[in-house]
């Protein structure tokens, strides 16, 4: 999987390549960039979303984008925005927007002030995410785990909040049981915490 | 010796089509500059221009647009219940310059479709490609009395001076007077728009004027748009009058008085008339309305005019296709029809792209509803695929149409 990951990231390149050399080619002239244009209305040019409560989709792993969009049309993710444009992106295959969005350089999400104790106190809580969010909240690509990093902490934390609310569930069984006893010794506060030290 | 552009070597030799099909002649690059012109600078026409120049940098595009201010209609219902100011709807347009938009604070005086040109003012501007997104314009003939009171009745349909002329007067209301506003007949710019504004009134009144009311005339035989929200936020009013089935039919400035279309006669203090729309008056002019001489009906996948050739009509003044006439609605087709014109200039399929809408509405000075709906191309026209309603008001909806607002101006005019 990890093979066919870098594959389709190097026929992405590939074909932006090509529409480079098309001369007067602009960064919106290939398949995934005209599939995903009603996105940028919320998520930004390239996925670069200026918003606090939204996801950044620049350089996202095509593997976890493709499972939000079906997790939200299977009414997985509790959303009334993306619902409906989950189900609009599919009608596309999801393949062109997940490699489209995948090679856009990201940008840092919307600066937010934060104290920096909660910095350090959301760098303790992390260490308890870690062990699936990797080291640095990297995410894993393979096995399906967001990056959370670099993601805007408004949208973090609203993703907590449906976590501990038992509104969003992971998909295997074992692992919700898991979050769930992580989740109960959270509140509010950590939960703004951990968002302030991801999105920095 | 006169140089032969590129678009007279193409007619002289008949084989333009074909050669454009065959992609860009780099020899002529010089020469080869093809110009799109748009016509008006709101959510499509602003839209449009950007993602044009975005898509292909080697297309010229000139933006026509009086206004040298961008002043969004989307939440300018909540400066008349003083919960925001208009300074925070009002943008400008040097996002725009730095894609290369050239812009002209000017309105386009006529279309000439078989010159492919547009005068503005003492010029003529040569298009190869022309997006119209005229937005909309009033019907005042409709209402008996409006046309001579049109500048003392307002409508603040369009944001702007009246939207803060509205909300003074609804200041200056003695407590215990009567509001009364007035829905027009669909088609019109932004179906919940109206009860929006309702909710938004009703709210002021309550919390400010508490023997005060509104009574809402509304042409529609019921709510138009989120309708069962509506209803359920109304009740909530109980300084809201509802009344379906009233199509204002005349109104009276001296004695303070509408009629309606059943015939009841209705006093008020501070009357908010919207009036029956069409198409902004460039489209209607140069003859791109179909027969019922108010919308234009156009391709579902290129907007091109189904009227005339080159001639692409987005936002508000389209008609035929299941989308709302909305900001995002606009947006959206603003951006599939750039791609389209950019595909079609180079001898490309236009890519097969339905718009999408998210539309909040406000009503009261916290919370707010939505309807989100997808679309797709079907046989060549846009269905729907899923509409979607929030379950009720929430402060949590509010707060995500704030961060709506601040993305999608970006995407229209940064």
């Amino acid at each position: 999987m990890r093979k066919s990951l870098l594959m389709s990231s190097a026929v992405t390149s590939f074909v932006l390549m090509l529409a480079v050399f098309n001369a007067g080619a602009g960064p919106l002239d290939s398949p995934g960039a005209q599939k995903s244009l009603v996105c940028s209305a919320c998520h930004g040019v390239a996925g670069n979303a200026p918003g606090n409560t939204v996801p950044i989709l620049a350089a996202m792993a095509p593997s976890y984008f493709k499972k939000a969009i079906n997790d939200y049309a299977a009414g997985r993710r509790p959303s009334p925005e993306m619902e409906p444009y989950s189900k609009y992106v599919m009608q596309f295959g999801l393949d062109d927007i997940a490699d489209y969005f995948a090679v856009q350089r990201k940008q840092a999400p919307a600066k937010i002030k934060s104290d920096p104790k909660a910095l350090s106190r959301g760098a303790t809580l992390a260490s308890q995410c870690a062990a699936c969010h990797g080291a640095q909240g990297e995410g894993d690509a393979f096995r399906v785990v967001p990056a959370l990093r670099g993601q805007p902490a408004g949208y973090l934390k609203a993703q907590m909040d449906l976590f501990k609310g038992d509104k969003r569930k992971l998909d295997a069984a074992e692992q919700d049981k898991i979050k769930k006893t992580m989740f109960k010794g959270l509140g509010a506060a950590d939960f703004a915490d951990l968002a302030a030290y991801y999105s920095r | 010796m006169k140089i032969l552009t590129r678009r007279t070597f193409l007619r002289v030799s008949g084989l333009g089509a074909a050669l454009l099909g065959a992609g860009r002649l780099p020899s002529f690059a010089a020469e080869a500059r093809r110009r799109v012109i748009v016509i008006g600078g709101g959510w499509g026409g602003a839209t449009a221009a950007k993602y044009v120049r975005l898509t292909d940098p080697s297309i010229e595009v000139t933006l026509l647009e009086p206004s040298k201010e961008f002043i969004s209609c989307p939440f300018s219902n909540l400066v008349l219940a003083g919960v925001e100011s208009l300074k925070n709807l009002t943008m400008n347009y040097n996002g725009l310059r730095k894609h290369g938009v050239k812009i002209r604070h000017e309105a386009a005086a006529a279309i000439e479709p078989d010159k492919r040109r547009v005068r503005v003012g003492k010029d003529s501007l040569e298009y190869d490609r022309l997006i119209v997104s005229p937005g909309i314009d009033f019907q005042w003939e409709l209402v008996e009395g409006l046309a001579q009171a049109k500048d003392t009745v307002l409508h603040a349909w369009k944001a702007g001076p009246q939207t803060v002329q509205l909300a003074k007067q609804l200041q200056s209301l003695p407590d215990g007077g009567v509001v009364v506003m007035t829905v027009p007949p669909v088609a019109y710019r932004c179906p919940p728009g109206p009860y929006e504004r309702a909710s938004m009134i009703a709210w002021y009144l309550q919390t400010k004027k508490p023997k005060s009311k509104l009574i809402v005339l509304d042409a529609n035989k019921d709510i138009v748009s989120k309708t069962g929200l509506f209803k359920a936020i109304f009740k909530d009013y109980a300084n809201l009058d509802y009344r379906p089935s009233q199509k204002v039919e005349k109104i009276d400035v001296g004695a303070k008085e509408v009629t309606t279309e059943p015939g009841d006669k209705v006093k008020y203090d501070v009357i908010n008339l919207i009036p029956p729309q069409r198409a902004g008056a460039i489209a209607v002019e140069a003859d791109l309305v179909g027969g019922d001489k108010r919308w234009c009906e156009v391709d579902h996948v290129t907007y091109e005019s189904v009227k005339q050739k080159n001639i692409h009509v987005i936002g508000d003044a389209t008609i035929g296709l299941p989308v709302p006439k909305s900001g995002n609605v606009a947006n959206a087709m603003g951006k599939i029809c750039a791609t389209a014109v950019v595909s079609l200039l180079n001898g490309k399929a236009p890519p097969v792209i339905a718009p999408g809408n998210t539309c909040y509405s406000w009503v009261n000075d916290k919370e707010a509803i939505a309807v989100v709906n997808a679309y797709k191309i079907e046989n060549g026209k846009v269905v729907q695929i899923e509409q979607k309603l929030t379950p009720g008001k929430s402060v949590a909806v509010a707060q995500n149409s704030l961060v709506w607002r601040a993305s999608i101006w970006n995407d229209v005019l940064g």
